[in-house]
């Protein structure tokens, strides 16, 4: 394929890499038809008097919304289920699989503050072994004590917070190496 | 004596509840106006506001005794109803009212006082032959108490605040060495909850069913139950969904069950509206759990299935009325469904979601009652526990309610927060709890997915999400282009007037 050829398919793509790592691929210009299983169906976006936005596709109504943007990444909430994507083009999701794939070499995880609150108790400190489901937090919100558990094995290597702190909600908590 | 007028000391759906009932009767109602949220609807629903958005008080708004009887007294008001929640089983208020000449529209202090204490309530359902779960004689002091009666009794065991009620302060402890941790987590969230501590074990038993009676008691002695609710799907004790009548229970069943219920009310003299919650295990053999001494959450399920109206009753029962049937009067017919709208990220583990209901909207049917707090523009805080609307809807048989309500739940929309609608959803598809086959382990066994949705929803959400970042892209391009039009002329345009 001559080099021009090439150039002028890859701008003519959209992506969105949803969360999963799965991929939905758009050709441009965006019209509003999806090719579904070897068909083209028509979407249509609507918004109705009551301000909801919603697409009318396979003659069923979908409630959505965009709950979060920015730049390039979307969530996007439809009929009360959220998806987050990031819109590549061919070549930025080249680039991007290229930068994970680098990066899966480092094993520290961050475990983060799943809703803001406040600290109550900090069960672990630097170099504790924890466990898989192991509590490592007690993060106190809406009145209620929630366990904070680390998702890996590993060894605790920072403690970012200290008892009765305030948290935001994605603020790292506790920086674990994995084992 | 007749009750004219009602101070409400609550806030969000149960307030507007309750108006929507005194409204009926003719009774002008009084709600309190807080700094945490000055525009919330129930405000607008009621004859007169009192405010407290002055906060010169420690004590958050709806707990604050002194300050509630106080404004009572200054407006002349005849009655107070507590809703749930805050004040509502809190004996000090009842009585005070009382001192203060204020129908307290509930159950006496004593009453509330004697439920109130786990202690208590259970020897009285030991004295009156209601089956119960062996536990602490009393409360437990430390760790290494607990532990000491949890062997005795056997693990599993739970922690419950003596206090408590909610799901809070309570943790299910499976071996002797987590019990340090446990007891410490139940009873710091117990002090915070309720202002005690204290906390006593009992004997937990696996995967049971929550099912509860209601009870319906006047002042002259007269006592029935409206039959049960089924509230067995929950998260961390907290209930998610309940209907009526219970797929398990057959009239048998619910007769024993309703017997014991009303033994328990009696043993307290109880008047006014009630709930006996028991545990029912595969045997099918029950145990009392506490009574609830106030309207609950889920009454709405009831309402629709005996035709009576709770709230309604509670003011006639308050007046001093006699209750206007009797046992074999209530009939349940058809079937009733409520769902519990959060404002929480079911995604991340049913974490709050604040924010804005930027617009909610739902369908509307004779099958369909939906109660809520919330309207267009309505804030979420951090203040309030976080339920926002519940959903409940009618059918002639469980299959119809089921039907009725997958479509309502997909027809119930709002904009501006995460909520627990797409739970509902999960929970109606899966086939266990179509056939009626679940328990209080459905949640962290049976439902591996708590929430639901179909793949062609993501496909379009993708689309979505492409088309809005092209049309930004677009735009932007669009100005850029405009931006290097106008820098070409402007310098030229520049020059000749310069010239």
């Amino acid at each position: 394929m001559p080099k021009e050829e090439i150039k002028k398919k890859q701008k003519t793509k959209l992506i969105a890499l949803h969360s999963s790592n799965k991929t939905y691929e758009f050709s441009k210009p965006l019209e509003k038809k999806i090719k579904y299983m070897g068909k083209t169906v028509d979407v249509k976006l609507r918004e109705d008097p009551d301000g909801f936005s919603y697409i009318v596709w396979k003659n069923k109504k979908y409630m959505l919304d965009i709950i979060e943007k920015n730049q390039n990444k979307y969530t996007i909430m439809i009929n009360g289920v959220w998806h987050s994507f990031t819109v590549e083009t061919p070549i930025s999701l080249k680039r991007k699989k290229f930068l994970e794939s680098q990066g899966e070499a480092s094993s520290k995880v961050e475990i983060t503050a799943p809703m803001p609150g406040k600290i109550i108790e900090i069960l672990v400190e630097n170099g504790s072994e924890v466990k898989e489901g192991e509590a490592v937090i007690i993060l106190e919100a809406m009145k209620m004590q929630n366990e904070i558990t680390s998702h890996v094995n590993g060894t605790v290597k920072n403690v970012n917070i200290r008892k009765s702190d305030t948290v935001m909600k994605d603020d790292v908590l506790v920086e674990i190496e994995r084992s | 004596m007749k009750i004219k007028s009602i101070l409400v000391a609550n806030r969000g759906e149960i307030a507007i509840r309750i108006i929507r009932t005194a409204k009926k009767m003719n009774i002008r109602t009084y709600v309190i106006k807080t700094a945490k949220e000055p525009g919330a609807w129930y405000l607008e629903e009621a004859d007169e506001i009192i405010d407290f958005t002055e906060d010169f008080s420690e004590i958050p708004e709806f707990l604050d005794i002194e300050r509630i009887i106080l404004a009572a007294k200054e407006k002349g008001v005849d009655a107070i109803h507590p809703g749930y929640g805050f004040l509502a089983e809190n004996p000090t208020f009842a009585q005070r009212c009382e001192e203060e000449k204020i129908i307290f529209i509930g159950p006496s202090p004593d009453a509330i006082y004697r439920m109130g204490n786990k202690t208590i309530a259970k020897d009285l359902a030991r004295n009156h032959k209601v089956p119960l779960l062996e536990g602490s004689k009393g409360n437990v002091k430390n760790a290494d108490e607990a532990v000491e009666v949890a062997k005795s009794i056997g693990f599993p065991v739970i922690l419950k605040a003596a206090a408590g009620g909610g799901g809070r302060g309570m943790r299910v402890v499976e071996r002797e060495k987590d019990m340090e941790r446990m007891f410490s987590l139940a009873s710091n969230e117990a002090e915070k909850a309720f202002n005690n501590n204290a906390v006593f074990i009992e004997k937990f038993v696996r995967e049971p069913r929550h099912i509860e009676f209601q009870i319906l008691a006047d002042k002259h002695g007269n006592i029935i139950h409206l039959g049960e609710r089924e509230c067995s799907i929950q998260r961390k004790h907290q209930k998610l969904l309940e209907e009526s009548p219970s797929p398990v229970v057959d009239p048998e069943l619910r007769k024993k069950m309703g017997e014991a219920a009303i033994r328990i009310a009696k043993s307290v003299d109880y008047y006014s509206a009630g709930t006996v919650e028991f545990l029912l295990d595969d045997n099918r053999d029950f145990y009392f759990m506490e009574m609830n001494t106030r309207i609950q959450v889920e009454h709405p399920v009831t309402e629709l299935v005996t035709g009576i109206d709770l709230i309604e009753q509670m003011i006639r029962i308050a007046e001093g009325e006699k209750l206007p049937f009797k046992q074999a009067d209530i009939k349940l017919k058809g079937w009733a469904i409520e769902f519990r709208i959060n404002a929480e990220d079911v995604q991340s583990g049913f974490s709050p979601s604040l924010g804005t209901i930027e617009k909610i909207s739902w369908p509307e049917s004779e099958n369909i009652r939906v109660d809520t707090g919330v309207r267009d523009g309505s804030v979420i805080t951090p203040y309030f526990d976080s339920m926002i609307a519940k959903l409940i809807v009618y059918g002639d048989d469980r299959n119809k309610a089921l039907q009725e309500a997958s479509q309502a739940i997909r027809k119930f929309w709002i904009k501006g927060t995460k909520t627990t609608l797409a739970f509902c959803r999960a929970v109606l598809q899966n086939s266990n709890f179509r056939n009626g086959n679940f328990n209080t382990s459905f949640l962290s066994k049976e439902l591996k997915i708590h929430y639901q949705f179909e793949p062609d929803e993501v496909l379009l959400a993708a689309f979505f999400a492409v088309y809005d970042y092209a049309r930004d892209v677009e735009e932007q391009e669009e100005k850029s282009i405009d931006q290097r039009k106008s820098k070409n002329i402007t310098p030229w345009l520049l020059n000749k007037r310069l010239r």
